[in-house]
């Protein structure tokens, strides 16, 4: 679609090729008369089945038998209600909590966006001007459970690695198309003319 | 047949232990120069070891070796604490990303060995075991350790000692079949350890014993506190380089005070890997005095600088160099300063690089790549067995072990039953081969 000269390229690159169960990956690019304007790349979790609704739910309830138990002061008539009460509020704050997507917006001879979207609609940004990135990186991250991938940049003047995805964990197929959109704009930051 | 054709027919390789580096030791060095010949060779290799400090992640090595620090701060010793299950889901992280075949597990010792071999059985892999120490029958903490070793050893494909001594102790404290067992030395690296006749004291008949090992009780540290002494007395022109730290360092401190021989006796302290052979190629004579040893790689890099070797006769220690390069002694303070006199009478007789030439040939770390790889090979020809005949070999194990073992055995497989359906392993992200060093892929090509 073009509106005044402006086009809007959506994009399903590697990340709609594979099928991945937990992430979907969308890369949207627009422009104005040839002149790159943005290059969004979002995650977006999908919304996962009915074990994942049935396991939040176990942990739901038991937690608020729990603390249910645990104010067991109330009567025993009204301990029912409680729990209800009780875990009607803590699935809101953990709906409320929830990441809905994740996006880096790189914004040519600018900077790039980084951005959390949550299931409550609330949107987090942080912007990184392009002349304090050194270079974005991939690497592998090891905990005690588990290790996965992930894309973050090195500023200068920093010590600390700025995380471009906090709450979701795309696989490495997602993160070196977003890295290459990164590296271009880092090491081109003029403009580039549309071939 | 290209080069990642050969790759992929090639072994994926997890290498566990909780000794690596940055520690440093025989098995440190073991794993490192094992898998990077393996790696010459076209194999895929990753290592697997506990975090040091704040080295945690993932860290790449020499002709891009994997290593994986996981944060699993050490114990006691270097060795993690057993949690059993606890590391079943980082490292079947690690299996299904490197798309792991076959587990090796070091060290008898190491917690982290044990329970990777454990887990890996669990998931369906390949398990080999190295040991590399000699341990005892009659004290309680060697009781446990046999127990456990029998408990690993119970469900393992193959196993690798480091001497053929060194397989008698382990099949008698594991009850392991000895067809299992493949015996593969250690080997040194002998373009780094060169001799060096210059650096020896010239123009005077004087000759330098060279001493670098940990100086504790297993290494004999108290044995050279009654043979030095007694040496320096019945040879005037012998003088002693100690390297080496560790808490009978004060006895010999004492000892050098006792007997005024500051001028005789020269301690180093702890001596860092690159340095040893610049300490060992000043001396004419290397002195080992240990306890007990597997196999003793010391003694093949002094024989490597061409050195002549007095050594205890224990353990391993008779198989690793041919009778005119060692000199064997009991571990009595009486018998080793006899075979050390021996040992200066025949030191004129000693050629340092054609004892060098020698070590070249008897001993490199591609020849102990291919002999492992042949172990591997005969790990995929054995049989693929389910949980059931898994428990009757554990079953095996005694009374009430047996038991103890299949009930561990069986909450492994509960617990890894769950990881699954909890995160499914066709759901796990597979990590990308590195291709091969340029060389390496020239060579295989």
């Amino acid at each position: 679609m073009s509106e005044q000269g402006r086009t809007r390229r959506k994009g399903y690159e590697k990340g709609d090729e594979e099928e991945h169960p937990l992430y979907r990956y969308v890369c949207d690019r627009e422009e104005q008369t040839g002149f790159p304007l943005l290059h969004t790349h979002r995650i977006f979790l999908k919304r996962r089945g009915l074990d994942s609704r049935l396991r939040v739910l176990i942990l739901v309830l038991a937690c608020s038998v729990l603390v249910s138990r645990l104010f067991s002061v109330v009567k025993r008539g009204e301990s029912l209600q409680w729990m209800m009460v009780i875990a009607a509020l803590l699935y809101l704050q953990w709906h409320r909590c929830r990441v809905e997507q994740e996006a880096v917006v790189v914004m040519p001879t600018l900077g790039v966006q980084l951005e959390t979207v949550y299931c409550s609609k609330s949107v987090k940004r942080r912007f990184v001007p392009l002349h304090r990135i050194l270079l974005p990186v991939i690497n592998e991250a090891v905990t005690p459970t588990t290790c996965y991938s992930y894309l973050a940049l090195l500023l200068r003047d920093e010590a600390r690695l700025t995380l471009t995805f906090l709450h979701v964990r795309p696989p490495l197929s997602m993160l070196v198309p977003i890295r290459a959109a990164l590296c271009a704009a880092v090491e081109q930051p003029s403009l580039q003319t549309a071939p | 047949m290209d080069t990642q054709q050969k790759c992929q027919m090639r072994h994926r390789v997890l290498m566990v232990s909780d000794f690596f580096y940055p520690n440093f030791g025989g098995v440190e060095n073991h794993i490192y120069y094992l898998s990077q010949c393996l790696l010459q060779r076209g194999h895929k290799v990753i290592v697997a070891t506990h975090a040091y400090g704040k080295r945690s992640g993932v860290r790449y090595m020499t002709n891009g070796l994997k290593v994986y620090y996981i944060p699993r701060l050490p114990f006691i010793q270097q060795d993690v604490l057993p949690t059993l299950c606890g590391s079943l889901p980082i490292l079947r992280t690690i299996f299904v990303r490197e798309g792991i075949t076959l587990v090796h597990g070091h060290q008898a010792f190491s917690t982290l060995c044990h329970e990777a071999l454990l887990h890996a059985r669990t998931m369906g892999l390949r398990v080999v075991f190295t040991d590399h120490s000699l341990y005892g029958f009659a004290d309680l903490g060697s009781i446990h350790m046999n127990k456990v070793l029998q408990f690993t050893l119970a469900d393992v494909h193959q196993a690798i000692c480091v001497s053929h001594t060194s397989k008698e102790n382990t099949v008698l404290r594991s009850g392991l079949n000895p067809e299992k067992v493949f015996v593969i030395p250690n080997a040194v690296d002998t373009a780094m350890f060169r001799p060096d006749p210059s650096m020896r004291p010239c123009g005077t008949d004087e000759i330098v014993i060279v001493v670098i090992s940990r100086l504790v009780y297993r290494k004999g540290a108290d044995l050279l506190v009654e043979v030095i002494p007694e040496v320096c007395r019945l040879y005037p022109q012998v003088r002693f380089i100690v390297g080496g730290d560790g808490p009978k360092r004060v006895r010999l401190e004492e000892m050098r005070e006792k007997h005024g021989l500051q001028d005789r006796v020269d301690m180093l302290g702890a001596v860092p890997h690159a340095e040893v052979r610049s300490v060992l190629v000043r001396g004419h004579i290397f002195l080992n005095s240990s306890l007990t040893e597997a196999f003793c790689i010391a003694i093949l890099e002094a024989a490597s600088c061409g050195l002549l070797t007095v050594s205890t006769l224990v353990g391993g220690v008779p198989e690793v160099l041919p009778p005119d390069m060692i000199v064997l002694a009991p571990p009595v303070p009486a018998e080793l300063s006899n075979a050390i006199g021996r040992a200066i009478e025949l030191l004129p007789q000693v050629d340092p690089f054609s004892m060098h030439n020698r070590m070249k040939n008897l001993y490199s770390w591609m020849d102990v790549a291919k002999r492992t790889e042949v172990v591997y090979d005969q790990s995929l020809r054995s049989d693929d067995d389910d949980l059931l005949v898994r428990l009757s070999r554990y079953y095996a194990c005694g009374p009430w072990a047996g038991k103890l073992f299949c009930l561990v055995v069986v909450i492994n497989f509960i617990v890894w039953c769950f990881l699954e359906w909890q995160q499914p392993a066709k759901d796990l992200e597979v990590t990308p081969d590195l291709p091969p060093p340029q060389a390496f892929a020239d060579e295989l090509n």
